[in-house]
């Protein structure tokens, strides 16, 4: 099969690779550079674990071509934490008890940081619309739900959020 | 397989400690933990972050699909798509011809034992001519190459030469003499009772009987994360790092079907994406020791959502007959209940399932006289395991609408019919059990109440 070009911003790092053009961005990601903290859970956009952001949008990275991605800018999970410090939402996470399993944590916290980077004050219906993509099966997602307010907290350096 | 059991009649015993029913003995209490909560070592009553918490919030902790190791091949089973048959022939040479395909397995390949089971050893690993399909998804033939394409290429190229036989799919039918039998001569795998006083006696002799037969449904666990694992020969072990709930089990099994010594397989529970029951089972593990066995190479199998589904254990579905009897003040005299659980194809968790659930069939609630009958039945379903409960939350459903009628047909409050007869420190249970400490169900009820009322969803 003939290759096209790839070449996108990945974690503020430029990538330049050739690929097949039927792959998905999940494999590229997961396979060629070997960012497996983006999950596949069902392969067909239900779950919402291949969670990336694509120009700063959530997006199931199953359900896109990874030669749609050439040229933009992809975040994953893995780009999150700065310097060896975690991510004020992946601290709210922690601190919220609202890592089980794991699995659909990664692609949960982009979906949450897509929603703060967007709207810094969301209300309890926001977070819920803007984790509606995303299933977990463990927490119930109360634990989730209460980690994105205490992240909004947090970001906005409020007292007592730490 | 069968239990009874009968609450043994001790007139005039009593049971120790009965005269402090709570056994609250201040200086055993203090010194129980033995732990001073000032030192930094107690951790009751304060939060703490999970150990594995940064590694999961980062994407660090690695699953097993997110694997991978030199020279690693992939793995992918070909499932039955009948419910029940004989299997005549496998053809799996054009299979094996195509590019990237290293080998492709069949039962005759297993150098130990074809069987697996927690509790009974009656699901083959892979399906062996000559034998039986019993459902829709039973494990075929197993294929092994470069690339997942090259295996997607390859499974739809084996030949299946089988022999439809009629299948069952309830499991009331499957009862029956004339069904169709799964295993053996009959279809029940196992009968729980539980017999307590004379509940015949004491409906005849009841204010009020309520019959109603409740049933519920199968359902899927569809943990987030898909069962996967890796097979490797480490060291002269068979290693398998895989997605599980039950280590120590897949250890015994994979040993069992490799026909070697437990000491030379090794396991490792990898961060697991979710189970609640579902991962108890075996689902990758005896395929990847034999791929890994038979090619020398690093095997890595991922099932998609798709396989999941089909090939995983479920809540077993639960056809209950419910009679409960109570007196004018709503007090229960007498409970009958037979339930009959779909266990399937294979037995899994069913018998242990069918027992609890027995167990746990009056609830919370003092019961004097009880007959309970709990059937695990084979059908052509999917199997059906361990999930969250374990067969309760099925009775609950039925023993809790139970109540409801009978506070209903009795003009009572559905809390004060509860409180009148949950258990208390010192009740006996359906099965003889009695209860010390620790029994805090009428709080419970009352606080559940005061919160209800508090949130206006209560009229009074």
């Amino acid at each position: 099969m003939k290759t096209v070009r790839f070449k996108a911003t990945i974690n503020n790092r430029p990538v330049d690779l050739l690929i097949a053009p039927n792959r998905r961005l999940l494999d590229v990601l997961r396979e060629d550079l070997g960012l497996t903290g983006t999950k596949e859970g069902c392969g067909e956009g239900e779950c919402g674990a291949c969670t990336v952001l694509l120009d700063g949008r959530p997006v199931n990275s199953c359900l896109v071509l990874a030669p749609e991605a050439s040229g933009r800018q992809i975040t994953t999970i893995e780009g999150l934490a700065a310097d060896g410090r975690l991510h004020p939402i992946q601290e709210a996470f922690l601190e919220a008890g609202a890592v089980q399993c794991g699995f659909c944590t990664p692609g949960m916290i982009l979906a949450a940081k897509a929603l703060l980077d967007e709207n810094p004050r969301p209300d309890g219906q926001a977070i819920k619309t803007a984790i509606s993509g995303n299933l977990c099966r463990c927490t119930g997602y109360v634990k989730i739900v209460a980690a994105i307010r205490l992240a909004a907290a947090k970001l906005a350096g409020e007292e007592g959020a730490r | 397989m069968s239990l009874e059991i009968r609450e043994k009649q001790l007139p005039g015993v009593k049971f120790p400690d009965e005269e402090s029913p709570g056994r609250e003995d201040p200086e055993r209490e203090s010194s129980r933990s033995g732990v001073d909560e000032d030192s930094g070592f107690c951790a009751i009553g304060k939060s703490f972050p999970r150990v594995d918490g940064a590694a999961k919030v980062t994407g660090r902790a690695q699953f097993a699909a997110d694997l991978r190791l030199p020279g690693m091949l992939f793995a992918r089973v070909l499932r039955s798509r009948v419910p029940h048959a004989v299997l005549h022939s496998l053809e799996t040479a054009e299979a094996l011809a195509v590019p990237g395909v290293v080998a492709v397995c069949t039962a005759a390949d297993i150098p130990g034992q074809n069987s697996v089971g927690i509790i009974v050893k009656d699901e083959p690993v892979l399906v062996g001519i000559g034998e039986r399909i019993r459902r829709v998804g039973d494990p075929l033939a197993l294929a092994v190459g470069e690339s997942e394409e090259a295996l997607d290429t390859a499974l739809p190229k084996i030949k299946v030469d089988y022999e439809p036989l009629p299948a069952v799919f309830s499991a009331l039918e499957a009862m029956a003499d004339y069904a169709p039998k799964v295993h053996g001569d009959s279809n029940i795998q196992s009968v729980t009772r539980i017999i307590r006083g004379d509940a015949d006696s004491a409906l005849a002799a009841a204010r009020i009987v309520i019959s109603r037969r409740y049933t519920t449904q199968m359902v899927e666990h569809a943990y987030l994360e898909t069962e996967a694992g890796v097979a490797a020969i480490e060291n002269g072990l068979l290693t398998i790092r895989v997605s599980t709930q039950n280590p120590h089990y897949d250890r015994r099994e994979v040993a069992r079907v490799m026909g070697i010594g437990q000491h030379r397989v090794r396991i490792v529970q990898v961060a697991t994406g979710g189970g609640f029951g579902g991962k108890l089972d075996i689902s990758v593990q005896c395929l990847l020791a034999l791929a890994a066995w038979k090619t020398g190479r690093p095997v890595k199998m991922v099932y998609p959502r798709e396989e999941s589904v089909i090939a995983s254990p479920k809540r077993h579905p639960f056809i209950m007959d419910y009679t409960s009897a109570a007196d004018g003040e709503g007090r229960l005299l007498a409970v009958k209940v037979r339930i009959v659980g779909d266990t399937g194809a294979y037995a899994s968790y069913g018998p242990a399932t069918l027992k609890r659930a027995a167990v746990h069939a009056t609830g919370p609630y003092e019961v004097p006289n009880v007959f309970i009958e709990a059937f695990c039945v084979y059908t052509n379903n999917p199997t059906a395991g361990a999930m969250r409960g374990f067969g309760v939350p099925q009775v609950a459903f039925a023993h809790e609408s139970q109540m409801d009628l009978l506070a209903q047909a009795l003009g009572l409050d559905p809390f004060e019919i509860r409180l009148r007869n949950c258990f208390k420190t010192g009740s006996v249970t359906a099965t003889g059990q009695r209860l010390w400490a620790g029994v805090g169900i009428a709080e419970t009820i009352r606080r559940a109440r005061e919160k209800a009322r508090e949130l206006g969803m209560l009229e009074r």
